[in-house]
């Protein structure tokens, strides 16, 4: 047997460093991408819940806010952290990052990413981008601007040192026989993912080192005056400036917004096929429907990028987002739909999850056609009711995905189970609670039109208003306790692991369920697997449902689960 | 060793690409017989082309990159305050300079291909010389525009010809340091060889000569 000689080590280095510091081991490297994901989405949701009693209970003290003068800039500030904190750690880094990196390599049966030291580096460019953003937000807003700024530019060149490598990868490191129509859906996602981010993140690297030379050495690359004059006197005066990190803000959600998606999509994809005993329905559609997403969403954003010379300051059309996203979101929703149909659906955390995925999807998109009218948009909505869309399209199903993934892949990465039942409380507290939170959301949002009402029914919308919002805040403080039950069940299983899981507990196809759980350091111990069908093919026969990858015909026939 | 360029590369990726349509139990294209228990060892090196692929798609985002400035550099030339900047003299000869470490560079390539060690190492290090003459040759140009009172912060389109130059100079001295590592690099212990390390960087040499004259183009008529 012929081992790689390609540098990695074949035993775990002993000293904590070499293990965890500078390993360059891909599953090692997408783990600590996750626990970094657990952690941002903690602070992330916290923060939240805080940002909802504010608003509710203004003349409460709360510990944390208290101590932060309040001003319409401190609030702003807690919003970036929050938003940056979920839509760059969490969003960005665990469906791309985190799983990616650890399961990418195993699904195609490569030994490692192409190129493993640029892996190592890039994560710790994330990493020291999450210090400097949670820094900045301490410091006064000019110096916490420029922090924030450095640490976006820092992450944009990670992401793209990611792209490049998960990119090449699937490229030139595909396992005999794993050829391109073989190819899982979720590799497939992450592929066209790491190309989309090439190509956003090299324009938001520009777009930060150029609003960071401009702000720092007084250089002219984006013309500041002309956004100031558009801004309400008061605030120019005072020198505080929140719309400039709402602005901020959006500038790149926007772009992040697919990046974040489109690996979700292939998650979902992968796990409503399996659990639903079916080949993926109109597979080639689906991957169509992927480069769809990157495609049009990259052109959309690209386009306004471009035509305003990457101006930060130009007001972003957040609502092409909705209908640019809907003719391939469309084909992707029509083929979950089709592999769920007459199915002998098994109802396991990870297929729930993948459910309410698609069902916070529908509701979210749903609101999103309201959004993609512009006329409807500036005359009947408000900041809420688009914070209420992209928050359940984007935010809390993308959670949803990345949860489902959990609950799927926890077995090959920790070599232990989730607790079912725990799960499914879980899931449903949550699920209530998310529609319970953003529904509400999308009526006050609505509520703005009451000045076209007369005076008595305006009264009786007002009241309505503040309790609808105490509504939200009560059910946000009771869903961000709700995540305990999933703390638990998380802490539950690691400490009760004993090493004995089986290696495709799920009995899925894919080449990483014929490694041992949890995967071994090196992968396929050593020797390269070969590939002989398609990722999805479920079937009964006489003595198993399925037929995974790396199995060889003739074996097949033996092969029971 | 042969050469690989790049669009021998794209060949290999889409010979990848299989006939049938991906279901069925059809064996892998090429596999030699089968072995005794279905699999079959790998190469003891992973291809080299990862290489290949890696330079080409850092090369997509660094033109992304520059692309991205140049239509800022568009937008903002349309908006009132734009005033225009003489570009040195000692910018051409920069030009021309780099486009002879380009040539150096190829030829250091194709005595390397034929395996004249001896003249590949004078030609590669002459590239090295040559690439550092640029980047004081930029230096050398700030400073004449300095001395004409012109700084960064002066007007926007200073503001654009400094972080043009400057931004292609840091990428440039990138390339500098990657000639530095192939010539100092002992390949015998290395998983990559001296001609894919040589080839790698000198598509990235070259890619920043045609980059450089797309920024010169650019902030020339543009100005």
């Amino acid at each position: 047997m012929v081992t790689y000689d390609d540098g990695s080590p074949r035993t775990a280095p002993a000293s904590f460093l070499g293990r965890c510091v500078f390993s360059t081991h891909h599953k090692t490297i997408g783990l600590q991408y996750l626990w970094l994901a657990l952690a941002s989405v903690l602070v992330g949701m916290i923060l939240s819940a805080l940002l909802r009693m504010q608003t509710s209970w203004p003349d409460t003290a709360i510990p944390f806010l208290s101590g932060l003068q309040h001003t319409p800039e401190r609030y702003a500030a807690i919003r970036l952290l929050h938003g940056s904190l979920m839509v760059f750690f969490v969003l960005t880094a665990a469906p791309q990052l985190g799983f990616g990196n650890f399961l990418l390599p195993l699904q195609i049966g490569a030994p490692e990413m192409a190129f493993p030291k640029l892996n190592l580096v890039s994560f710790w460019m994330t990493v020291g981008s999450l210090g400097g953003m949670t820094v900045s937000f301490f410091y006064p807003a000019e110096t916490g601007v420029n922090v924030w700024l450095g640490s976006a530019a820092l992450f944009s060149l990670s992401a793209l040192l990611s792209a490049l490598n998960f990119t090449a990868t699937t490229i030139d490191l595909r396992a005999e026989g794993m050829t391109l129509p073989r190819l899982p859906v979720t590799v497939w996602a992450w592929f066209l993912n790491a190309i989309l981010s090439m190509l956003i993140f090299s324009v938001l690297l520009a777009g930060c080192a150029s609003l960071l030379c401009d702000r720092m050495l007084g250089s002219q690359i984006f013309s500041f005056s002309s956004f100031l004059a558009t801004q309400p006197l008061n605030l120019v005066r005072q020198g505080s400036l929140p719309i400039l990190w709402q602005r901020l803000f959006w500038y790149f959600a926007q772009a992040e917004v697919y990046v974040a998606m489109l690996p979700c999509f292939g998650m979902v994809t992968h796990l409503v096929a399996t659990f639903s005993r079916k080949p993926v329905w109109k597979e080639r559609l689906v991957v169509l429907a992927l480069c769809g997403v990157g495609l049009v969403g990259f052109c959309v954003w690209g386009y306004h990028m471009f035509a305003t010379g990457m101006n930060p300051y130009a007001p972003l059309v957040f609502s092409v987002l909705a209908s640019s996203l809907g003719v391939p979101a469309a084909f992707l929703l029509a083929s979950w739909l089709g592999t769920l149909w007459d199915a002998r659906l098994q109802l396991t955390c990870a297929m729930l999850f993948s459910i309410g995925f698609i069902s916070l999807f529908i509701a979210g998109g749903l609101s999103g056609i309201f959004l993609a009218r512009h006329d409807l948009r500036s005359a009947a909505v408000s900041e809420d009711f688009v914070t209420g869309h992209f928050h359940l399209v984007m935010g809390v199903a993308a959670t949803f995905a990345i949860l489902a993934a959990l609950f799927f892949w926890f077995p090959k990465m920790f070599g232990a189970r989730l607790n079912e039942a725990l799960g499914k409380v879980h899931f449903w507290a949550t699920f209530a609670g998310v529609y319970f939170i953003f529904m509400p959301m999308h009526w006050l949002g609505l509520l703005t039109q009451s000045h076209l009402l007369p005076d008595a029914s305006r009264a009786n919308l007002a009241s309505a208003g503040a309790s609808i919002r105490t509504l939200v805040t009560v059910a946000t403080i009771c869903t961000v306790a709700a995540q305990l039950l999933f703390i638990v069940n998380f802490a539950r299983a690691l400490l009760r692991r004993r090493g004995t899981e089986e290696n495709n507990p799920w009995r899925a196809t894919t080449l990483e369920w014929s490694v041992p759980s949890p995967a071994p350091l090196v992968n396929f111990a050593g020797v390269s697997p070969v590939i002989y069908r398609g990722a999805y093919e479920f079937r009964s026969g006489e003595t198993s449902d399925f037929a995974p990858q790396h199995l060889a015909p003739e074996l097949l026939s033996q092969h029971s689960s | 060793m042969p050469t690989t360029s790049a669009t021998q590369d794209l060949e290999l990726i889409i010979e990848k690409k299989p006939s049938n349509g991906g279901g069925g139990d059809l064996p892998p294209v090429d596999r030699d017989g089968g072995g005794d228990d279905g699999k079959r060892p790998s190469p003891s090196k992973p291809s080299p082309k990862r290489y290949y692929t890696g330079m080409a798609l850092g090369i997509v985002s660094i033109l992304m990159f520059f692309m991205a400035l140049a239509s800022a550099f568009l937008v903002r030339r349309g908006s009132g305050d734009w005033v225009p900047i003489h570009i040195p003299a000692l910018i051409w000869i920069n030009t021309a300079v780099l486009l002879i470490s380009s040539a150096t560079l190829e030829m250091a390539r194709q005595r390397l291909a034929k395996g004249e060690l001896e003249a590949y190492k004078n030609l590669w290090l002459t590239t090295t010389v040559l690439g550092v003459f640029f980047l004081a040759g930029q230096v050398g140009a700030w400073r004449l525009l300095v001395a004409q009172g012109i700084y960064l912060a002066s007007n926007p389109a200073s503001s654009f010809f400094y972080i043009f130059t400057g931004a292609h100079a840091l990428h440039l001295v990138g390339g500098v340091a990657a000639l530095l590592y192939v010539a100092k690099r002992n390949f015998e212990k290395a998983q990559i060889t001296r001609t894919v390390a040589a080839e790698v960087t000198s598509h990235y040499w070259h890619f920043m000569d045609a980059l450089w004259l797309f920024l010169l183009a650019l902030l020339y008529l543009g100005k």
